[in-house]
């Protein structure tokens, strides 16, 4: 017999109170009345005498007492014969792409299924806490979950990390060990990087295996004019010159190849052109990692931006603004628009101008850092002529004067008389003008990049008012909460990733399986680590399901005691 | 119980008052109060003719000289009504020393006002024995009444000899039984010629105290009731004990009696004075 939870013994404690209580009940001050009738209740009315109370009375106490027995068996977890021996283990696995390898006809992620099953049995483990290793750790199965359904939850598992920490699921593996003092199983496919914290009450042992692997470090994809320009750097992660053929395919193009030849270590880049609007498949011929070799890029054209320039801007600066947007690609003026351009103190996103008294200045300039607005803007030999103050956060100044300024709105304020100053004639301008429309189409609704690398966080646009979902490579959808600019965590899946705007297709994306670190496969191989203390590898099994046999029996134990204390009344109603 | 009786009291409490009689026609001993039956007083009933053996110091000689027919003067009777004193020696009666003592002064009190009216009263006390008594010995009988009775007052009453008609019945109890008041109301008016119940209650009968928890038993069964007496609990009572004295009430106005209730907490001068006023008049 064990019991899972010691702690329930404290429920013991409600005997003595119990018994105390039926004491005090017992000894009540006495007082006689005239008339007892007077004082009961109309159900109370048939309660019996004296003589039959106190047998009920004790016996009911009894009854209790047992109720309490029973109900701390239930709370203690006590288990006998077979449910006593239940182990719990719980076991980290890496879930790192890397473990996609397959070398000698299995892959890592399938010799770990493997071991985790040997591990199950070995250690008689009734159940199992199986979590993976991530960016953000996963439970892939528990907290301690029945032994079969947690190995045919691993079944389904299939590792898309990138490169990451392991100490948050080794954390998590503590946590939920229930015990600091039980050993947790690591299993990986090569070793873990010296740096990492090794907790003494780890086991680890590595499952994978050397090998060679060319794989794509990088990709682009362009669309201009109806024509996508495809961007892609190989590496060889072998020892070895290696030479491969690289093909592109897109659905309405002739299909493309390319040879590429490598020397170890070293990488390539390679360029196509297509005329289509189409997804480009991007392939490099099959080896150890088969997914950092296949690609699929998106479409991913340049969003257009309206522009609209209101009544009330200076001749001067409406020329300047009209020069930049007809030579601005993706731009078109439109009399309803994304961005407007205005005078101080209208309701334009972008307002241009300034106020007198008006102050001119050659420098220096002070920019705030790490702006997007102000993104390259040089301004070396320039003259900015400014007037009053604009309101807003300050973005530029020139001594105690705002030259640009940014409203909580967004609202753009731009403190310049572009009839006395050159700011329109050198390089700053076109780059301000560019970060500006760059912007106003970063908030455009959807994904503002269409292909992201795994573990890159995920930017997002939605507007307020419409239930956006994502779809999953697998099909599963997950709701978007938020509505404006957003950044999602790192979605955890390679693929392509939909965006939906109430149940109808809006966006998409694709992680690309790509990470230099996950694909060098020259550095897995054997590895092993074991407990710095000798501890029990397994803590019993605390989980559900609990025994249910004692909560029945108080159950019948209550019912028992009321039908006993309602016996009387039921006598004396019925004479 | 015992406590003995302080006739100082009952007879200060009585002095220059006089038990307030029906005014129906009584049947009873010859005494003031005119009868139902014909008699010997000097109030006119009726005439009839002389017949053999009638008390030829009746004949109304005048009609005699009118009619030339021997007439007969018809008195109404002259009694002196009988007072019985029904005295409920259930224990309830002595859950406190103030209540038995307020109900033997009662009883006492009513004897002394039907003797200071001419009446002859009998006390018949139930308990675990019924008594009865008359005259000198009522006194005795009282003092040395113990409230020792088991049973309620009315299957008590069962086991007393018969009451006698025609006689006036003061019923001292406190009439917190559980028996249907009607039934019992006209038994005990059944034959009677005027009939007063008399409801002694303690203090605690009245407001009892509460705020904490009580093992309540029952004087007279013992059965044992366990309460927290909160002002919840308590007022439930006093609605309970009102709607059961208006019960009786009720039962007392049907047969045409009257009703008073005296507190145990005030002395016997003070009950005679206002809620035992309907049983006295100034002599």
């Amino acid at each position: 017999m064990t019991l899972g939870a010691p702690l329930g013994l404290l429920a013991l404690a409600a005997i003595p109170a119990l018994i105390a209580a039926y004491f005090l009940r017992r000894r009540q001050p006495p007082r006689t009345v005239s008339a007892l009738f007077l004082w009961r209740t109309p159900d109370q009315r048939a309660e019996a005498g004296p003589r039959l109370n106190r047998f009920s009375r004790e016996s009911s106490l009894a009854l209790e007492i047992l109720a309490v027995l029973f109900a701390t068996l239930f709370l203690t977890d006590v288990r006998c014969g077979q449910a006593a021996s239940r182990q719990h283990v719980v076991i980290v696995v890496d879930g790192s792409l890397s473990m996609n390898a397959r070398v000698e006809g299995t892959t890592a992620a399938e010799r770990v299924k493997t071991e985790i099953a040997r591990i199950a049995r070995d250690e008689n483990a009734g159940v199992l806490t199986l979590i993976e290793t991530g960016v953000k750790p996963t439970l892939l199965a528990g907290p301690q979950q029945e032994r079969d359904r947690a190995l045919s939850a691993l079944e389904k598992w299939s590792p898309s990390q990138p490169a990451h920490d392991l100490s948050p699921a080794l954390t998590l593996a503590r946590e939920l060990s229930g015990s600091s003092e039980h050993r947790i199983y690591f299993l990986t496919d090569g070793p873990i990087a010296e740096a990492v914290a090794v907790p003494p009450q780890l086991e680890g042992r590595s499952v994978g295996k050397q090998a060679s692997n060319l794989a794509f470090l990088s990709a682009q994809r362009r669309d201009e004019d109806g024509r996508a320009q495809v961007t892609v750097r190989v590496g060889n992660f072998s020892d070895v010159p290696v030479t491969a053929e690289v093909r592109f395919t897109a659905a309405d193009d002739a299909p493309q190849k390319q040879d590429v030849k490598l020397q170890p270590s070293a990488t390539a880049v390679l360029r196509v052109g297509f005329k289509t609007q189409q997804p480009i498949t991007v392939t490099l011929p099959d080896d150890a990692l088969v997914e950092d070799g296949h690609l699929t890029l998106l479409p991913s054209p340049l969003a257009d931006v309206t522009v609209s320039l209101l009544e009330g801007v200076d001749p001067a600066a409406q020329q300047a603004l009209r020069r930049f947007l007809s030579v601005a690609p993706g731009v078109k003026l439109a009399p309803e628009a994304l961005l407007t351009f205005g005078p101080p103190k209208s309701t334009a996103h972008v307002q241009l101008g300034a106020t007198a008294p008006l102050k001119s200045f050659v420098g220096p300039f002070f920019a705030q850092k790490g702006n997007p607005l102000l993104d390259d803007v040089q301004l070396g030999g320039v003259v900015w002529t400014a007037g009053v103050n604009p309101p807003g956060r300050v973005l530029m100044s020139a001594g105690a004067v705002v030259l640009m300024s940014e409203e909580d709105d967004g609202t753009l304020h731009v403190n310049l008389d572009v009839s006395r100053s050159n700011v329109q004639r050198t390089v700053a301008w076109p780059v301000l003008l560019s970060n500006v429309v760059r912007q106003s189409r970063l908030a455009t609704p959807g994904f503002p990049r269409k292909h992201l690398m795994l573990g890159e966080e995920t930017p997002l646009v939605t507007t307020a008012g419409s239930t956006w979902e994502l779809i999953a490579p697998d099909g599963q959808t997950r709701p978007v909460m938020g509505s404006g600019v957003l950044s999602l965590p790192p979605l955890p899946a390679s693929g392509q990733w939909k965006l939906e705007k109430d149940g109808e297709p809006f966006d998409a994306l694709v992680v690309l399986p790509l990470d230099p670190r996950e694909s060098d496969l020259r550095t897995r191989g054997a590895w092993e680590v074991v407990p710095a203390q000798p501890q029990a590898f397994a803590s019993f099994a605390t989980a559900r399901p609990l025994p249910w046999w004692p909560l029945l029996v108080v159950l019948m134990l209550v019912l028992l005691d009321f039908w006993l204390t309602a016996a009387p009344r039921r006598k004396e109603a019925s004479s | 119980m015992s406590v003995r009786l302080d006739h100082g009291i009952v007879e200060r409490a009585a002095a220059g008052c006089a038990l307030r009689l029906p005014r129906g026609p009584h049947r009873g001993r010859l005494g003031e109060v005119r009868a139902s039956s014909v008699g010997s007083s000097l109030e006119l009933h009726d005439f009839r003719q002389y017949q053999p053996g009638d008390d030829l110091r009746q004949i109304d000689w005048n009609a005699v000289a009118r009619t030339g027919e021997l007439y007969l003067r018809v008195r109404q009777d002259e009694v002196s009504p009988r007072v019985e004193v029904l005295v409920d020696g259930s224990a309830s009666l002595a859950i406190s020393p103030e209540k038995a003592a307020r109900v033997r002064e009662v009883a006492a009190w009513v004897c002394a006002l039907a003797r200071r009216g001419g009446l002859d009263p009998v006390v018949i006390a139930t308990g675990s024995t019924v008594r009865k008594a008359g005259g000198p010995s009522i006194r005795a009988m009282l003092e040395a009444l113990e409230f020792d009775g088991r049973e309620p007052f009315d299957a008590a009453l069962r086991r007393a000899p018969p009451l006698r008609p025609c006689g006036l019945r003061v019923v001292v109890s406190d009439f917190l039984f559980e028996s249907p008041p009607e039934p019992f109301a006209e038994r005990l008016a059944r034959g009677a010629s005027g009939l007063s119940l008399v409801q002694v209650l303690d203090a605690e009968d009245l407001d009892p105290s509460g705020g904490a928890g009580a093992r309540l038993t029952d004087s007279e069964s013992g059965e044992v009731l366990e309460r927290i007496l909160t002002p919840h609990v308590v007022d439930q009572y006093l609605e309970r004990l009102k709607a059961h004295v208006s019960l009786w009430q009720g039962a007392a106005r049907r047969v045409h009696a009257s009703w008073s209730q005296a507190s145990a907490e005030f002395q016997l001068d003070a009950l005679a004075r206002k809620e035992l006023h309907e049983l006295v008049e100034v002599a």
